[in-house]
């Protein structure tokens, strides 16, 4: 008993404080095993069975949907997609909220305006946009064909969302559309976060506003930037919504995604056990390409 | 670095979860006010079994969210109440889009439905094998129900039993075209795809469309491929390549005959121009009607329905409609002209009535019964689908028919040697998807005939294989 009272104060408070930080987090830990931890066990579990996914029959057939998953063209045709998309978002989207993050800088109160306009593509729901442009975009009296009527004189189609490689760049386009504005606000935030002394110091010392830009801000916003960078490529390697609502991985597959082909074959084609190895893959890859990006991001930082 | 691995994993982690959760609007009706002596049911004197007096629940699901179907459905949901109050039936209309996954999400997880839609064909013997379809043969045949046609008997049935109650009514497969745009060319009818090809070639010249669709839907092209495919060949090469058995292929002389004319007419500019971006789903191909482009249109006659709604007087002064033409070498050889493509049943209710242990819950079963039989094809319920220009799969019904197209349908449809359900109900759920894809490589340019032919060859003997 005499030996607790010697307990100091610190040591006290650290034990409550891991007391209190238990009782805190139990709740968290237990929706994240429950939403989180244990789909994705239950994931690979299925990935081992030939299931419909309705049945109360499962054959559990090894590693025999994870042998077709190797030699499954579609699936790494999807993958290429999926690599596609995310390429260009990183190219499209970042600079471009980068380039408007840095325009309302400059600007100050004045372009709040804009601020409020551009950012209002993030805030409609994807299936929303998709149907919004699936209509810009059709080739029946949608906006692109109509002007191409008239620009033309007579009646002229602009195919961009029924032929194979026009689709997949147009759906990538409307994805910067709509994700641009994210990384506007993000870079918006970087840039309140530079202290403004440190422009001061830089005008003071004849900087023009290009220079302050390029030698300090762009290097003071490093962090932010590859942050950015690692949203886009998750976001890009499980992208799913818009796709689907836009052209369900059509035409002929030219813009199917992972996610795309994993719920068609688990909710179309009834091969729950095979959607789920499709998904037990989605999910090695893209922690695999994760992981590799900031191992090599942080290599270069230490440079 | 441990925390960051964790970090990222968590990070990504969501992606292996991209399901979809269940949802719905529920809705249960109350009594109907209809006038009736009180005690008397509408279901008193006939050959039905007695329903149980005690209480209970059905859930039944649906995809009547819009009207007509909406409220015709919820009468006779309502009808069946007012006659059986120990029951309740609670009626889920989900959407339509969503609705095949829906199920399959709500079967997995033993939240099935115990009554519920669908469109027959593969589907529907994918649930019966997976123990979520009661047979319902015996019953079928011991009570009462209404004389349903051959064709929707014969397609609410799997390897010989009976599984699901039709109630949707039938839809043919034919050529609406533009009378006024006819006229004014001097265009007859054809009756041969030699005709059909003349009439394209003089609409082209004219500069109209000959085609209207909107094959980003891909189901839409399949009917031009399937009645080019019926017409060269009747039921024979499909039903070959169905079981991949005797030579049968995808790659046979009429898939040929098919893809080749297909990709011909594509050429010669005889459809839209971004076939492959228009969708049905929004009626864009009705909508290159409305706009006077194009001239003829193949579709389910349940467009009759669509375009009546949106403008009768222009629908009245300018639609007619046409069978297939024939194809006159086939003919010749003694390939019967006569099959047609569409459904029979449109939509069937199936029963998902079982007991904790598995076996079947005959008190639940007989009340569903009662109610897809009684209440839904009851006159209350077919004169509403009549008037919303459905035809129920009934037989007497072709006689009250009034619209003029609509009997040109039924007739088509009645005269038929066989119907050809559509392939994409029809096919396995894995060779669907196969084809339906096809469909956009054909009418896009992409692949030959025998390139589709091939993949949908290596789809089906992988389906066969897998049975």
């Amino acid at each position: 008993m005499g030996k607790e009272n010697k307990i100091s104060l610190a040591q006290a408070k650290a034990k409550s404080t891991a007391r209190a930080a238990t009782v805190f987090l139990i709740p968290a830990l237990l929706l994240i095993t429950i939403f989180i931890i244990y789909p994705v066990i239950d994931t690979f579990v299925i990935s081992g069975y030939k299931w419909n996914g309705i049945s109360s029959d499962r054959f559990f057939v090894g590693l025999e949907n994870w042998k077709t998953l190797i030699h499954d063209e579609m699936f790494w045709k999807s993958f290429k997609h999926n690599l596609i998309v995310m390429v260009f978002s990183i190219l499209l989207q970042i600079p471009l909220g980068m380039l408007l993050a840095t325009f309302l800088d400059a600007g100050g109160k004045k372009f709040n305006i804009f601020k409020v306009i551009w950012f209002l593509p993030y805030l409609m729901s994807s299936v929303a946009i998709a149907f919004l442009f699936n209509y810009a975009l059709a080739t029946n009296g949608g906006i692109i064909s109509s002007l191409a009527t008239i620009i033309q004189g007579k009646r002229t189609t602009i195919d961009l969302l029924g032929t194979a490689p026009n689709a997949l760049y147009t759906v990538i386009g409307v994805m910067a559309w709509q994700f641009t504005p994210f990384y506007m606000v993000y870079f918006i935030a970087g840039y309140g976060n530079i202290d403004t002394s440190i422009y001061e110091a830089a005008v003071l010392d004849g900087a023009t506003r290009w220079q302050y830009i390029k030698h300090i801000a762009i290097p003071l916003l490093g962090p932010i930037f590859k942050t950015a960078c690692t949203m886009s490529l998750i976001g890009s390697l499980k992208y799913f919504d818009m796709i689907w609502n836009m052209t369900q991985g059509g035409p002929a597959g030219s813009t199917e995604l992972m996610a795309t082909y994993m719920y068609k074959l688990s909710f179309q084609q009834f091969n729950m056990g095979y959607g789920s190895t499709v998904a037990a893959g989605m999910f090695i890859l893209i922690t695999a390409i994760a992981l590799i990006f900031n191992k090599v991001f942080k290599v270069k930082e230490v440079d | 670095m441990n925390k960051k691995v964790f970090a990222t994993i968590l990070a990504t982690v969501l992606t292996a979860t991209t399901l979809v959760g269940c949802g719905g609007n529920s809705s249960s009706a109350g009594p109907d006010t209809a006038a009736k002596a009180p005690g008397e049911k509408q279901t008193d004197g006939k050959n039905l079994p007695e329903l149980t007096t005690e209480p209970m629940t059905i859930t039944l699901w649906d995809i009547a969210t819009e009207e007509p179907a909406k409220s015709a459905q919820e009468g006779a949901v309502q009808r069946f109440m007012a006659d059986y109050p120990n029951i309740t039936v609670n009626q889920v209309h989900q959407q339509n889009d969503n609705y095949k996954q829906q199920l399959v999400v709500a079967m997995s997880s033993g939240q099935a439905p115990n009554m519920y839609i669908h469109w027959g064909g593969g589907p529907m013997a994918e649930y019966y094998k997976s123990g979520f379809a009661n047979d319902i043969t015996d019953m079928y045949a011991k009570y009462d129900h209404p004389d349903f046609i051959d064709a929707s008997v014969a397609q609410s049935t799997y390897d010989g039993k009976m599984l699901a109650i039709p109630f949707g009514g039938l839809s043919g497969c034919d050529i609406f075209y533009n009378k006024t745009i006819f006229k004014d060319l001097g265009l007859e009818v054809p009756t041969t795809i030699d005709e059909l090809e003349d009439v394209c070639a003089t609409l082209k010249k004219n500069g109209y469309t000959p085609f209207s669709l909107a094959n980003a839907s891909k189901w839409t092209g399949s009917m031009y491929y399937m009645y080019l495919v019926a017409r060269h060949s009747g039921n024979a090469e499909f039903d070959a390549a169905y079981t991949q058995e005797n030579g049968g292929s995808f790659t046979s002389d009429a898939f040929i005959y098919a893809g080749t004319k297909i990709q011909d007419w594509v050429k010669k500019g005889y459809f839209p121009d971004g076939v492959n971006s228009l969708t049905a789903d929004d009626n864009q191909d009705r909508a290159l009607l409305y706009d006077g482009s194009a001239a003829m249109m193949l579709h389910g006659s349940w467009q009759v329905a669509g375009i009546k709604a949106d403008n009768e007087d222009w629908y009245n002064e300018n639609i007619g409609v046409f069978r297939f033409p024939e194809d006159t070498e086939a003919k010749e050889k003694g390939v019967p002209q006569d099959v047609e493509i569409g459904t029979a049943i449109g939509n069937g209710f199936s029963f998902n009535c079982f007991k904790e242990d598995g076996s079947v819950d005959q008190d639940m079963l007989d009340a569903c019964y009662v109610l897809a039989t009684q209440y839904y094809n009851d006159d209350t319920y077919n004169q509403m689908q009549m008037d919303g220009g459905n035809i129920p799969s009934i037989k007497g019904f072709d006689s009250k028919i009034e619209d003029p197209n609509n009997k040109e349908v039924v007739k088509v449809f009645f005269d038929a040697s066989n119907v050809q359900l559509w392939y994409d109900q029809y096919l396995p759920a894995s060779v669907t998807e196969v084809h339906k894809d096809c469909m956009t490589e054909l009418f896009g340019l992409e692949k030959t005939p025998e390139q589709i032919g091939k993949e949908q060859d290596d789809a089906m003997k992988k389906a066969i294989a897998e049975q």
